[in-house]
């Protein structure tokens, strides 16, 4: 009986994925609720498997729901509880393989677009030796999506990661969700490297090199980061920082020497 | 306590040297014709076959010398005895049989014994249900061992009842049979039954017994179908129980079990990918200070294998050259050194070193290097192609040594050491070239590679965004800079750190020091008595050089 009800509501919640959030969570408290009630909340041995591929799909379609309505929380709250239906052995819940890679490619591109690497490469770990280590990841479409970018962004092809957040090369809908800001996340990336590596840039071409819409921007974006706008170019302050540094470089290194020294000594002293 | 005790390895440790008097023979299979100790047990097992031992009656007299050893780990309560014992099975190893085993236990166990249901269990392991316990052999070696024992001076007249440590020292010998003879299945379940059992007893000088008897109970696990990564493999079950089992170790300050269920379920976490779970059993445990090496190279390891994964490189850079250098010189941990090697290297090149080409040239490891040494070559030129074909031709290989996901990071260091290369052969050259010889995508590509490279500090240059060229500065002396007197520094650190390791590896002789007291305590009378003696005026000179050799 309740398992009919779960199974409606969950119809619902697929057919419109419009839906606002907040209806939606409403939804999904309900089916969490039956979820409880039928003991499924987390799956036990004794979990019939239709009933653990209905959990699976409620936790599916919340973690969906709570990322268009960019709640990374909730999304990492529902990718948690949904880790223990994906370590089932396949006998016991037949995988549903393209919800799982979509759901895990968000969580890998929330975990990068948070800048936490360690976790993302711990999971991309897992994932290569998923399925006995014959997942193909970066050939999935999802998968391999979040894969590309970081290595992109390592190696800093900036213009790559610009084309594939293009809407053409996304995916689906909720992974355009992350292009806000990753777009800001390269952009400062650019702007911290072009202030080392040119000595002055020409407006008209920073807009380009910034992926920025109009001059305008680029002028604002320039006092955003504190850099000097003369005559149709752009300085960046850097060369009185350097000066004042070499004092304390030099003053450490030699402090540093006679620590060494000393304790140099003392050892000595212990050994002899 | 000088005894003359029968033991194969006494070679390899020259710390106790104090309570050997034979001399050892190395060799199991090749007795000395029944003069010392060993063959004596030998004789007392089977007296008919004096002349030409059969390797599996040597076999039984070798296990049982080894309880000699045990019964005096527990009379001395030191466990250097007991690790002699555990050495010694990788040469009984051989030997080891059914039937070897069925008769070393019944001539163990007397049939009227408590234990016998033990050694009902353990034959039943090997499949020998049917042998009868305590046998006239074994009555006569009993008599046999005890008057030996009387006449070493070790007194310990009889034998009523047999001590844990013999049955679990057995027991450990059926799991390395069964391992051998590939019953898995078989020896998880006698594992499981020997675990549970010395659960129940809390005895200190068990402990490094019964690290060795989850070590195999670990392995059986690994290797019944479906093997890891699956999540089914039994691996996943037996963790509950690890971690039970580590808990009361750490209560119970027992530190061999401790340092090898911690690898164990560290080795267990990561075959299954489960990297989180590992990084926290690391950060919520601490791996005991006094651990053996060898399980402190394991931990090593798989501590640099967790954090070369989270890109904490220079941290998984010193684990593993600690871990490949407490690795055994010795032939018999080729795998390990081998494998911790391969992974350093990808890590070392991860870290934007190149490694040295004399590490490629070692004989034990130079075939099973031969793909890293490509992988090498082709990071140190920077050559973007030849890494792609070298990552493709050898992807099963790395994907089997567990680096596929690590060297599949190395692009980006490609690249960077292709345009450091660039930077340091041309004062002045255009992105479009930089782009053509790295084949990169587009010529922006090449702009912000280019730009990252230089604010990562890997070259130092400047872009001319007009022109659209690379300029490189002039490159300043290394000598000038602080890096020398780093390097220096951290070399006369780590011979200190050397110094002070072996002071503290350096092992004394129990009560050896209330020996010095006493002798201090001599002579220091004895010097009272010559100076009340020179006083007096009876002492001559020769007396006294005499008086002060004698010392």
């Amino acid at each position: 009986m309740a398992d009919r009800g779960l199974s409606q509501i969950l119809a619902q919640l697929k057919q419109s994925p419009q839906m606002s959030y907040p209806e939606a969570s409403a939804l999904l408290s309900k089916a969490k609720l039956i979820l409880l009630s039928l003991n499924a909340l987390t799956p036990t041995p004794s979990t019939p498997s239709n009933l653990l591929a209905l959990a699976r799909e409620t936790y599916e379609q919340g973690a969906l729901f709570s990322i268009r309505a960019k709640n990374a929380d909730a999304f990492t709250r529902y990718v948690q509880q949904l880790q223990p239906f994906y370590e089932l052995p396949s006998a016991t819940l037949p995988p549903n393989l393209p919800e799982r890679n979509r759901v895990t490619g968000l969580s890998l591109l929330l975990l990068l677009t948070q800048g936490r690497y360690a976790e993302f490469h711990s999971e991309l770990e897992s994932l290569a030796n998923r399925d006995g280590g014959g997942a193909d990841v970066e050939g999935d479409r999802y998968l391999g999506y979040p894969v590309r970018l970081e290595r992109w962004l390592m190696e800093g092809s900036y213009d790559r990661v610009w084309k594939a957040m293009k809407s053409s090369e996304v995916p689906c809908d909720e992974y355009s969700v992350f292009s806000e800001i990753l777009k800001n996340q390269i952009r400062s990336e650019i702007a911290s490297s072009s202030e080392r590596a040119y000595p002055s840039l020409p407006i008209s071409s920073t807009k380009s090199l910034l992926f920025l819409n109009s001059e305008g921007d680029v002028i604002q974006f320039a006092k955003h980061r504190g850099w000097l706008v003369k005559e149709g170019h752009i300085y960046f302050p850097n060369t009185a920082a350097e000066g004042s540094e070499d004092g304390v470089y030099v003053k450490d290194m030699s402090q540093m020497i006679m620590e060494n020294t000393l304790g140099y000594a003392r050892e000595l002293e212990t050994i002899v | 306590m000088p005894s003359k005790t029968p033991h194969n390895n006494a070679a390899k440790d020259g710390d106790d040297s104090m309570t050997v008097v034979v001399p050892p023979s190395k060799s199991s299979k090749q007795p000395a014709p029944s003069t010392d100790a060993e063959g004596d047990v030998a004789m007392d097992v089977d007296k008919t076959e004096e002349e030409k031992v059969d390797p599996a009656v040597q076999a039984v007299a070798d296990i049982k010398a080894n309880f000699a050893l045990l019964d005096r780990a527990v009379a001395l309560f030191d466990a250097r005895f007991s690790l002699r014992a555990l050495r010694s099975i990788s040469l009984i190893r051989k030997h080891l049989s059914p039937d070897v085993i069925a008769q070393a236990i019944a001539d163990t166990f007397p049939a009227t014994s408590a234990s016998g249901s033990i050694a009902k269990s353990l034959l039943a392991a090997v499949g020998r249900e049917d042998v009868a316990l305590g046998r006239a052999a074994g009555a006569e070696m009993e008599v046999d061992s005890d008057a030996k024992a009387a006449k070493n001076g070790t007194s310990k007249k009889e034998v009523k009842e047999i001590i844990p440590e013999i049955d679990v020292f057995l027991g450990i010998l059926v799991q390395v049979y069964l391992f051998d003879a590939k019953k898995y299945q078989q020896g998880a379940d006698f594992s499981k039954y020997l675990s549970d059992r010395i659960q129940t007893l809390n005895r200190r000088t068990l402990d490094c017994l019964s690290a060795k008897v989850y070590f195999y109970f670990s392995l059986f696990c690994e290797y019944i179908v479906p093997l890891p990564p699956s999540p089914e493999s039994p691996i996943v079950a037996i963790r509950p129980t690890l971690l039970a089992v580590l808990r009361t170790a750490v209560l119970r300050k027992d530190t061999d079990t401790q340092a090898s269920v911690i690898v164990l379920l560290l080795r267990n976490y990561l075959l299954t990918s489960h990297i989180k779970q590992a990084d926290l059993l690391v950060s919520h445990t601490q791996f005991p200070e006094n651990a053996a090496n060898n399980q402190v190279a394991r931990f090593l390891y798989y501590l640099g294998r967790i954090r070369a994964i989270q890109l904490r490189y220079t941290e998984a850079h010193e684990h593993l050259t600690a871990a490949t250098r407490k690795a055994p010189s010795s032939g018999c941990a080729v795998g390990f050194s081998q494998t911790a090697t391969k992974l350093l290297l990808v890590v070392e090149l991860l870290m934007g070193d190149i490694p040295d080409r004399a590490t490629f040239r070692q004989p034990s490891l130079e075939d099973a290097l031969h793909p890293y040494f490509l992988l090498v070559r082709a990071v140190r030129v920077g050559n973007l192609e030849d890494f792609e074909t070298t990552i493709a031709d050898n992807a099963d290989i790395f994907k089997r040594d567990g680096t596929y996901t690590l060297i599949l990071r190395l692009r980006q260091n490609v690249i960077k050491t292709g345009i450091r290369m660039m930077s340091l052969s041309y004062s002045r050259i255009s992105l479009r070239d930089i782009c053509i010889r790295l084949h990169l995508g587009s010529e922006e590509s090449a702009e912000y590679i280019v730009a990252k490279a230089i604010r990562d500090g890997v070259i130092e240059a400047t872009l001319d965004r007009e022109k659209g060229f690379m300029k490189s500065k002039e490159v300043g002396d290394v000598y000038a800079t602080r890096e020398p007197g780093e390097a220096f520094h951290d070399r006369i650190r780590a011979c200190l750190a050397l110094h002070d390791e072996s002071v503290k590896a350096m092992r004394f002789p129990m009560n050896q020091h209330r020996l010095e007291l006493k002798n201090a305590q001599e002579a220091r009378e004895r010097e009272r008595e010559m100076a009340k003696e020179i006083q007096e005026g009876d002492l001559d000179d020769d007396d006294l050089g005499g008086d002060l050799d004698g010392m």
